[in-house]
């Protein structure tokens, strides 16, 4: 399982026998401008999507739980809100808005599903549907601040209580952006529960059940929290 | 008087507050200088007010400078922001000349200062021209746009651009006001303080006591637009869907807002709008003083629902604080007033006079839609834009701007 800072949960100072302890981390959002020019219309969305870099589109799929934003009950990716928003084109939006990210092996393959999409939409229009001036989407990046909050979870039994306490970015970083990080797309909780070989099997089952597509972070943390529920009494 | 951060723990929970203290931590000492033109009136000061104390607060050395100007130095700057909120508006080579003047007398003193600081926030194009007068800046500079910037007049943002374009970043409150710059451009929300004067719970007997003095009827519904007195918060659009919904409902109507030092229109628009409401006694238009806070609070308190009906507008602070307090919105479909209001959950985005009436009447009608819409946006408002997420975003952006990279993932 790979270590290295970056890539997956950071554990340290292995004891024989046991796990090592969980390094907490806490990370916040930086939100610029990607630098593209904005789409107004659906082809130019598609040519934007052909050509941002995969920051571009990781942000506009997956950090969207971090963004000042309202909890959209609809869709959870800025493509398919705003398909529907702006262009009004609902039938996009539901094809757009049904995508989970976590499904796909890279970006590259959820960039080509989007314009897979976007292109047989594209075939079914007579007109390409355009924003009004002011409504164009724009193109945006992220750097996720990671920050260690110099707390470690020492035993199975200790990652309920933690995760209680813990901020939506640390949430967000350890079961979310780990994703991204882990070769193996893993979150951080559950590469760090299989670090105890099967002792905690039916848990990491249950956190790799959660369904991502609708969920704000606090309803994620719930989510956790239930998937984790009895662990305590493991031992 | 402001509160410690710890005492926003009770609000948002200890997590929060403690991913501030490491934020802080990691910034401890550095000092930071922000700089805009005016200690009271409008949300910008409002936000300097408290962000430098907490910004002390979490261990930073910060500190919030005021430049001083001439009323013509006011007029001028008045005009630039006008201008490059849309409004063609004409500015001479002099009042280019007046502008530079006024930034060179405040840079005398400010200079020493603002050359020694390791970041520098200058706020809105008032102070813009500062940093060509400080050669020897040893920081970062960063310039924060509060306003519309999404579709400035030519000419005016073409000046203004000359002088931003050096710093080393820029901030705007969302992606529709950001502008091609060589630099990097950052997205951050304001906020409001849920402490403040302003926003904090009332006692329900103030609460009297401020109807009581305004003579406002306790049996008849009320709406309250507060902002200060400036033609793109649209007042006499207020009163003319005021007028609509008078037809078939008795409402009343505050118009409530005082003046900023820097911003020399408000009495003619005061004007204009005393004129549209010609001696109606359920318009209440209130000249209320810069430290009004706890009168505005009240009237937001009182009201069934909060307008803000701007035609542009930067953010909207006033949408927040109605929101915080529990109240719908119907605010104008623009700005950041978009990023608040989402039609059917915490208010109603319009375009018209006609659009809010139609907005007013439908909440009027539905009275458990009011309820509804002011808890979703009071809940909205705490995970969003209080200013415990602002000034995370602020700590965030020094780390890295500081870090003086640019990856995806910087861990500090």
């Amino acid at each position: 399982m790979p270590h290295a800072r970056g890539e997956t949960a950071e554990y340290e100072g292995k004891e024989d026998g046991q796990l090592t302890p969980f390094v907490i981390q806490d990370c916040s959002l930086l939100i610029r401008m990607s630098g593209l020019l904005p789409a107004a219309d659906l082809r130019e969305l598609r040519d934007r999507i052909a050509a941002c870099s995969e920051n571009v589109l990781f942000h506009h799929f997956f950090e969207t739980l971090l963004r000042p934003t309202f909890d959209n009950p609809d869709y959870r990716n800025d493509f398919a809100v705003w398909a529907k928003l702006y262009l009004d084109d609902r039938v996009l939006a539901e094809r757009l808005g049904i995508l989970d990210p976590y499904s796909y092996a890279s970006l590259k393959e959820l960039r080509n599903v989007v314009l897979g999409l976007i292109d047989e939409r594209l075939k079914e229009l007579t007109l390409v549907p355009r924003a009004r001036p002011g409504d164009e989407f724009f193109f945006q990046e992220a750097t996720t601040v990671v920050f260690d909050t110099g707390e470690r979870i020492r035993h199975p039994r200790e990652l309920a209580p933690a995760i209680r306490g813990m901020t939506n970015g640390s949430i967000y970083y350890h079961f979310l952006e780990a994703r991204r990080r882990s070769p193996a797309g893993m979150d951080d909780f559950s590469s760090w529960l299989m670090g105890d070989g099967k002792k905690y099997e039916r848990h990491v089952h249950a956190l790799a059940s959660i369904d991502l597509l609708f969920h704000s972070l606090g309803h994620l943390r719930a989510d956790l929290l239930r998937a984790l529920s009895n662990m305590e009494s493991l031992g | 008087m402001n509160a410690p951060i710890a005492a926003y723990e009770g609000i948002l929970g200890s997590s929060v507050v403690t991913q501030l203290r490491r934020l802080g931590g990691k910034l401890r000492g550095i000092r930071v200088v922000h700089v805009n033109s005016t200690r009271e009136g409008g949300g910008v000061a409002e936000i300097l007010d408290w962000m430098t104390f907490l910004m002390c607060d979490l261990g930073l050395d910060a500190s919030w400078e005021v430049i001083h100007g001439t009323q013509r130095f006011f007029e001028i700057t008045k005009a630039i922001h006008n201008g490059l909120q849309g409004k063609p508006v004409t500015l001479s080579k002099k009042d280019w000349r007046i502008y530079q003047d006024v930034n060179e007398q405040n840079a005398e003193n400010l200079r020493a200062s603002l050359e020694a600081a390791d970041i520098v926030v200058i706020h809105d194009p008032q102070p813009a021209y500062l940093l060509k007068l400080c050669p020897n800046r040893k920081g970062k500079w960063i310039w924060r746009g509060h306003i519309d910037f999404s579709r400035p007049f030519g000419p005016v943002w073409k000046m203004i651009r000359s002088y931003v374009e050096k710093y080393d970043a820029s901030i705007f409150s969302m992606s529709e006001f950001a502008q091609p710059l060589p630099h990097p451009q950052f997205l951050i929300p304001p906020s409001i303080d849920p402490l403040s004067e302003k926003n904090r719970d009332i006692d329900p007997a103030e609460l009297e006591t401020v109807r009581a003095e305004y003579r406002l009827d306790p049996e008849r519904p009320l709406l309250v637009q507060v902002s200060r007195f400036d033609r793109f918060k649209d007042p006499v659009g207020v009163i003319r869907a005021y007028r609509m919904v008078r037809k078939v409902a008795p409402v009343q109507l505050v118009l409530a807002g005082g003046g900023a030092t820097d911003d020399p229109e408000g009495k003619a628009v005061v004007e204009e709008v005393l004129e549209e409401a010609d001696k109606d006694p359920d318009i209440h238009v209130l000249l209320l003083p810069p430290d009004a806070h706890k009168t505005i609070n009240a009237l937001q308190r009182l009201s069934d629902i909060v307008l803000q009906k701007s035609t542009r507008e930067g953010f909207g602070l006033t949408v927040t604080e109605g929101m915080w307090k529990g109240k719908p919105v119907i605010g104008g479909d623009v700005g950041g007033i978009r990023l608040q209001v989402v039609n059917h959950h915490t208010g109603f985005l319009v375009n018209t006079p006609e659009g809010a009436a139609h907005r007013i009447r439908y909440l009027l009608h539905h009275r458990n839609r009011i309820k509804e819409m002011g808890e979703v946006a009071r809940e909205f408002v705490r995970e969003n834009f209080l200013l415990t997420r602002h000034l995370r975003d602020y700590l965030t952006l020094f780390l890295t701007i500081r870090s003086g990279r640019n990856e995806r993932i910087l861990y500090v």
